[in-house]
């Protein structure tokens, strides 16, 4: 009650007037990106809704077909072929990815010399245009002319159609992903390892913890909340990924079909078979999958993330 | 006080990205044309680098002659279908070029999307039935309205590398091969013994300028009339895929993977091939290749069953239906079907000119080669087949047959399958 009676009073007012005066300001200075969110991310995903549910021609003639895309997803083996595919690739590159970022955080974290240079050099595919990564890999790989297949020749093994075999070609694909994302995720933990207080490390020395032990008892425990978030965007860019795909496999390739993943199948029916509407329905399946995951890890999370 | 100057500063600052974000839209949109200054403005959507300089030689020329129009020429990429999608997007916005590049295969989804401009009377009163073969013309006729006026076309021929004929010492290819001598030919240079990783001939799964070919010479066929049935079940059809696979499994073609990861014409150029194929739009890159320019010649696409068999394909210069200069769009895609205009593109020897007159330039600007073998028989060619699924239907063609290349499945047995999920999609 007592509390009422000084929320009512005159200055009360005063903040007021002045809280809107901030507000009107705070609109005009985040409206720039607001706006290009909106012109560039949100009204497209809106209209990407509106597209599910017609059958949108090459110059987006729109017929409404109700949940006809959606059914005709369900029936159509190549979604989930191409879904499978992603999974596989999410569920490998996830972990092993995450792993290794980990890893080389924690050796980066500690004194040796040149920590720069190789924080450089670890961080290099992730500012490098994956078009221009994929080219690179992409002749590595290759069965003829490969570097990969020259230096097992040259140990006196047997070369090998890394791209073109249906069961190594994901594979292959997936370790030039998890290279190029290896390096951003090191970045992350890293900083994540920096901002834990030195005094845990100085008190766990104290009671006589090794370096292994204070590891997995402080490094690991304290990093929680880091990991969480690069296990959640490195699923999401799983579930994403498409461009060294594109660029390592083409039409004629023998593992054609066992490296397509959900996405490429979206751009083929959007942008080279024109049906606009049915890559929307792809879409916004993708989306929900997506979301669906990240719902689960969220609430997965307060089992396992330390919020100190 | 001070704090309001910082404050209006940040406004002023928020406004001025504002705006240069919404100036970059409008930047973006281009291909508007308009009429300013007394002078119509048109703009040409093209797609090839290559040709740049003969479409700036033509727009000189058009900008000579009628002094109140200027042509802006936008060039966007074909790779990747960059093409395609922003003419798509620039034409559903109302801003796509008057006059652009359109081909074979986009024809039926362009013109049922309405963009194309009607050009049948247009052509009637021009010069262009009588100086054009029917073929060429007719690729671009729907329903008997015609909606390009044809630019170029392409065929192929049998390209062949002199340093490796001569090391093995076999006699070059010739103009009046068939297919069983281009076998013989091929298994001659094997047993001659060439060097590692050099190959014979190249046999990768590509329609237009292996494949197709020699089915239509064969008597079989792809697709019905109407579009509603696919015709890979034919033995005919299969007996002209057939014969390619044979070589790959003879030993005679790299395997349909390594193909698939090196091209053949990487291969050609890296003189890893005594022979093979190449359409016509290859010459340039040939030609301007110092490894191989002078290393290099080509003779007629052998016969099969003693009857000619190439692939024709081409584009045409279309006109924007929503362009708001249409009259001024139509006569300047009319004036580049004119004699004087086919010569200036035919002379940069860099595409074939669908003019019938025209089409002796290209082996002119290229004397060195034996280039009159894309010419000789163009008028027997057999088109590709066309219809409103064909992006789908290629790809769906292509992973089928990729595995009968690679002796994943046999033939017959891919053909079967593709012919169902085919006629599945045509159905649709």
């Amino acid at each position: 009650m007592a509390g009422e009676k000084v929320k009512t009073g005159i200055p009360k007012r005063r903040a007021g007037s002045r809280e809107k005066k901030d507000w009107v300001a705070a609109y005009i200075f985040i409206a720039p990106v607001t706006l290009g969110l909106i012109v560039f991310y949100i009204w497209p995903f809106i209209q990407n809704v509106w597209f599910s549910f017609n059958e949108v021609s090459k110059f987006n003639v729109a017929t409404f077909v109700g949940l006809q895309n959606y059914i005709d997803i369900f029936k159509d083996s190549e979604v989930w072929r191409t879904f499978g595919n992603t999974l596989k690739y999410v569920i490998f590159t996830v972990p092993i990815g995450i792993f290794l970022s980990i890893f080389l955080a924690a050796l980066l974290n500690s004194k040796i010399r040149g920590t720069s240079i190789y924080r450089t050099l670890y961080f290099l595919p992730s500012v490098t245009m994956a078009a221009a990564v994929s080219m690179v890999w992409k002749w590595i790989y290759n069965e003829k002319m490969g570097i990969l297949n020259s230096v097992i020749k040259g140990l006196g093994g047997e070369g090998h159609g890394w791209l073109t075999n249906g069961t190594t070609a994901l594979y292959m694909i997936m370790l030039v992903g998890i290279w190029m994302t290896v390096g951003y995720n090191m970045i992350i933990l890293l900083a994540g390892m920096q901002g834990i207080s030195r005094s845990y490390y100085e008190a766990a020395s104290i009671d006589g913890a090794g370096t292994f032990a204070q590891f997995f008892k402080i490094t690991i425990p304290m990093l929680t909340p880091t990991i969480f978030f690069v296990l959640i965007t490195s699923i999401i860019s799983g579930f994403q990924v498409f461009d060294v795909i594109y660029m390592m496999i083409g039409k004629t390739n023998p593992a054609y079909e066992n490296t397509q993943t959900v996405v490429m199948l979206f751009y083929r029916q959007a942008f080279d078979y024109g049906h606009k509407g049915y890559a929307a329905a792809i879409s916004i399946l993708i989306f929900a999958v997506i979301m669906l995951v990240t719902v689960i890890q969220m609430v997965g999370q307060k089992k396992w993330v330390n919020y100190e | 006080m001070r704090k309001n100057l910082k404050k209006l500063a940040a406004l002023g600052l928020a406004f001025v990205m504002g705006a240069a974000l919404l100036a970059g839209c409008e930047s973006s949109g281009g291909g508007d044309s308009s009429s300013s200054g007394g002078k119509t403005k048109l703009t040409l959507g093209i797609w090839d680098e290559n040709q740049r300089p003969a479409m700036e030689a033509l727009v000189e020329a058009y900008e000579a002659e009628n002094e109140d129009v200027t042509v802006e020429i936008q060039l966007t990429p074909y790779k990747g279908s960059e093409y395609w999608t922003k003419l798509e997007a620039s034409a559903t916005g109302g801003k796509a070029p008057d006059v652009f590049w359109l081909n074979v295969l986009h024809v039926d989804s362009y013109v049922d999307g309405g963009i194309l401009a009607d050009l049948t009377d247009a052509i009637a009163d021009s010069d262009i039935p009588d100086n054009y073969s029917e073929t060429l013309i007719d690729n671009y006729v729907r329903d008997g309205v015609n909606y390009a006026v044809p630019k170029d076309f392409d065929t192929n021929a049998l390209w062949y590398n002199k340093e490796i004929f001569d090391a093995a010492g076999v006699d070059y290819p010739t103009d009046d091969m068939d297919y069983e001598d281009l076998k013989a030919l091929a298994l001659e240079l094997q047993a001659a013994g060439l060097d590692d990783g050099v190959y014979p001939f190249a046999c990768p799964v590509d329609f237009q300028t292996w494949y197709y070919q020699t089915v239509y010479a064969n008597g079989g066929w792809i697709l019905n009339d109407d579009a509603t049935e696919t015709g890979y079940g034919e033995a005919k059809t299969q007996e002209g895929i057939q014969c390619w696979i044979d070589l790959i499994e003879a030993g005679l073609s790299p395997k349909a993977s390594a193909l698939a990861e090196t091209t053949a014409d990487a291969m050609f150029s890296g003189g890893q091939l005594a022979m093979n194929f190449a359409g016509s739009y290859m010459v340039p890159e040939y030609a301007g290749n110092d490894a191989i320019a002078d290393k290099v010649d080509c003779v007629e696409i052998p016969t099969f069953n003693g009857v000619e068999d190439n692939c024709i394909n081409g584009l045409g210069y279309a006109v924007y239906e929503g362009s708001k200069n249409k009259d001024a769009a139509i006569e300047f895609a009319i004036w580049l079907g004119s004699e004087e205009a086919m010569k200036i593109q035919g002379e940069t020897g860099v595409v074939i000119s669908a003019r019938t007159d025209a089409q002796k330039y290209f082996a002119e600007a290229n004397p060195d080669y034996n280039l009159a073998a894309y010419t000789n028989h163009a008028d027997e060619a057999y088109p590709l087949p066309v219809c409103l699924k064909a992006a789908e239907l290629y790809d769906l063609e292509s992973t089928w047959l990729t595995k009968a290349y690679t002796g994943e499945m046999t033939l017959e047995d891919a053909c079967k399958e593709l012919k169902t999920e085919a006629d599945a999609l045509l159905a649709k």
